[in-house]
């Protein structure tokens, strides 16, 4: 504490102290990026509530105080079910797939081997492309008439009718397309979780005979339990924000399949220039996503004495 | 990983299953790595080469799958040309996607100077500075993480609006000049620098300012590239906000244009490839140089 020796010397000059003066001159260190989070975190979230209470559209502005009638009225639309409903599909289908698939991917590519480096780059790619530029080229390949999909699909004499227009394969096309994007995120993130774990353990299990099986379940799935949580948790809160695929590829349907929650409330907000009922149902949806990271907030305090 | 590890234990009655092994792992490692290939990189190969052939071509060629299918008989920059304005075809398309990649950039870059600057500044100042009360204030920078982005876009476009910021270039550049992410991963890392550093430059009479910029700085720059890169992707590849916050054509982004140009016109594969093309060349020529930086990035991001 180098600043505690230097504030002895020169006692009180005026109003600020030496040590008070540091502290102000520290604040201000901080004090842009501590109004920015005030600003553009905190505050949206107290206009939305506030406009959640009024009629308010983008174009007339606030209209009559309609008090919790937005709320009252998400409650009793059916619509706002289905999405919720689609959003809750579309986590469910995706968060296992992509667990899985990239623990597979990161056992594999965590070994030091050779040609290991460019596949690790490669199945990274998707992860620092864009949203759009993803969902695009694959509805491209998915394309009924053009698509690369049908063209492989002619190689075995197959065809199919189309993924987007399908109410039973639009969602989980989808899912898909954002697995292949966001599996190597996932990925790296279980590799470094392998190779935290000590090589001793499982030479230890080799000594006493563990089948790699074995050693899979009793060693490496235990131990990257804390990073498996991590993932689902993350993975979740992320799906249930899906927006930028359901835009590009499906705008919501064939008929609401794949209409999820955020792009609902764009609907509302945007289309339908309801924002009093937009910021209402992003309330909802904002409540259901802190519950979430409540338990993963619970969830890592608990894994600290693992 | 596992398989790998039996080998030095092999007893010698497992010598023929472990010489098989050796000769069968290379054949499935590198099939697997063939299947990889194929999954992640084919969509980007047939975008790349799409791009660069005739309309006719990518619509006369898909049927039967093979060679062409995928690699242009006639290469042509026929798509870029249009799609920049610089064909009479582009023009009278209302193509200008020089105009995206310029206001993308713009953002990209002025975000990334401010975020640098304010992140910086801020991280020296939980990592380093003595303060009454910090850990409140840590309270209140980590609280922001419960607030999920793609959620608080239609409270964030009140504010915007309310301070009449709506379609300028300040829409989707000052929200973004301080990340509350980026201060805590730089926090981290400021951190772990030795004190000895600060405190021999407070001998030498140096203020709070000049130690973060001569002492601090310098031994902070893996970080600080590696939250640069994360920030400039970020921004970059944002679509939702820069889509609601501006509707003036003028200051669309890359992102909001390809997505807007193909709804209208699904006809031109060969334009739309060109888009594609033009809105991820740059982040992936920046993830191919700096690399390291980005799986650092990915794995610090599993503490957020």
């Amino acid at each position: 504490m180098a600043s505690v020796s230097i504030a002895k010397p020169s006692a009180q000059t005026g109003l600020l102290t030496l040590k008070r003066r540091q502290y102000l001159i520290a604040f201000l260190f901080v004090l842009p990026a501590l109004i920015n989070f005030a600003v553009f975190r905190y505050i949206p979230i107290f206009m939305a509530g506030h406009a959640s209470l009024y009629d308010y559209s983008l174009l007339g502005g606030f209209g009559d105080f309609v008090g919790m009638k937005n709320y009252i009225r998400a409650l009793e639309d059916d619509l706002f079910w289905t999405s919720m409903w689609v959003s809750f599909q579309y986590a469910l289908m995706k968060v296992p797939l992509q667990v899985v698939l990239s623990l597979l991917l990161a056992m594999f590519v965590a070994r030091e081997l050779r040609g290991m480096s460019p596949i690790r780059t490669i199945i990274f790619f998707p992860v620092v492309t864009s949203l759009v530029v993803a969902a695009m080229l694959w509805s491209m390949m998915y394309n009924k008439d053009l698509g690369l999909f049908q063209s492989i699909a002619g190689i075995f004499g197959l065809r199919h009718n189309g993924f987007m227009s399908n109410p039973m394969l639009a969602l989980p096309s989808i899912v898909l397309m954002m697995i292949w994007k966001e599996v190597g995120f996932s990925m790296i993130i279980y590799v470094a979780g392998l190779k935290g774990i000590p090589d001793m353990f499982y030479e230890a299990a080799m000594i006493d005979g563990a089948s790699p099986l074995q050693r899979f379940w009793h060693i490496t799935l235990p131990l990257l339990k804390p990073v498996t949580l991590f993932v689902i948790v993350t993975q979740t809160i992320s799906a249930f924000q899906v927006f930028v695929p359901i835009f590009v590829m499906t705008q919501g349907g064939p008929f609401f399949a794949t209409n999820a929650i955020v792009y609902y409330i764009y609907q509302n907000g945007f289309s339908y220039n309801d924002m009093g009922y937009a910021s209402a149902l992003s309330f909802f949806v904002l409540a259901l996503l802190v519950v979430i990271s409540y338990f993963q907030f619970r969830l890592f305090r608990g894994q600290a004495e693992y | 990983m596992l398989g790998t590890r039996t080998a030095p234990l092999s007893v010698p009655q497992g010598r023929k299953a472990f010489q098989l092994r050796r000769l069968v792992e290379p054949i499935v490692r590198y099939t697997l790595y063939a299947v990889i290939v194929i999954v992640f990189l084919m969509p980007f190969i047939w975008m790349f080469f799409g791009s660069v052939r005739k309309e006719s071509e990518i619509h006369g060629m898909m049927f039967p799958f093979g060679w062409h299918t995928i690699v242009p008989v006639q290469w042509t920059l026929e798509n870029f040309l249009d799609i920049y304005g610089l064909t009479e075809a582009g023009r009278s398309g209302g193509l200008r996607f020089h105009r995206g990649l310029m206001n993308s950039g713009i953002i990209a870059v002025a975000v990334v100077a401010l975020s640098m600057l304010f992140n910086t500044m801020a991280a020296y100042f939980f990592a380093r500075l003595p303060f009454p009360g910090k850990k409140w204030l840590t309270a209140y920078v980590l609280a922001t993480f419960l607030l999920p982005f793609e959620v608080t876009v239609v409270p964030l476009y009140l504010v915007i609006s309310e301070m009449g910021l709506r379609n300028t270039y300040w829409a989707m550049i000052i929200p973004f000049y301080a990340s509350p992410f980026i201060v805590f991963l730089l926090s981290q890392f400021l951190g772990s620098i030795p004190k000895d550093l600060d405190e021999a430059a407070v001998v030498d009479g140096a203020n709070y300012w000049q130690i973060l910029w001569k002492v601090i700085f310098p031994n902070a720059l893996p970080a600080i590239a590696t939250a640069a890169l994360i920030e400039f992707q970020f921004i970059w590849n944002l679509f939702y906000w820069p889509l609601i916050a501006t509707s003036s054509l003028d200051l669309q982004v890359i992102q909001v244009m390809i997505a807007s140009q193909t709804t209208d016109r699904t006809v031109y594969w060969g334009r739309t490839f060109a888009g594609l093309v033009s809105a991820v060349l740059p982040v992936m020529l920046l993830f191919l140089f700096g690399q390291r930086f980005y799986f650092r990035g990915a794995v610090l991001s599993g503490m957020k």
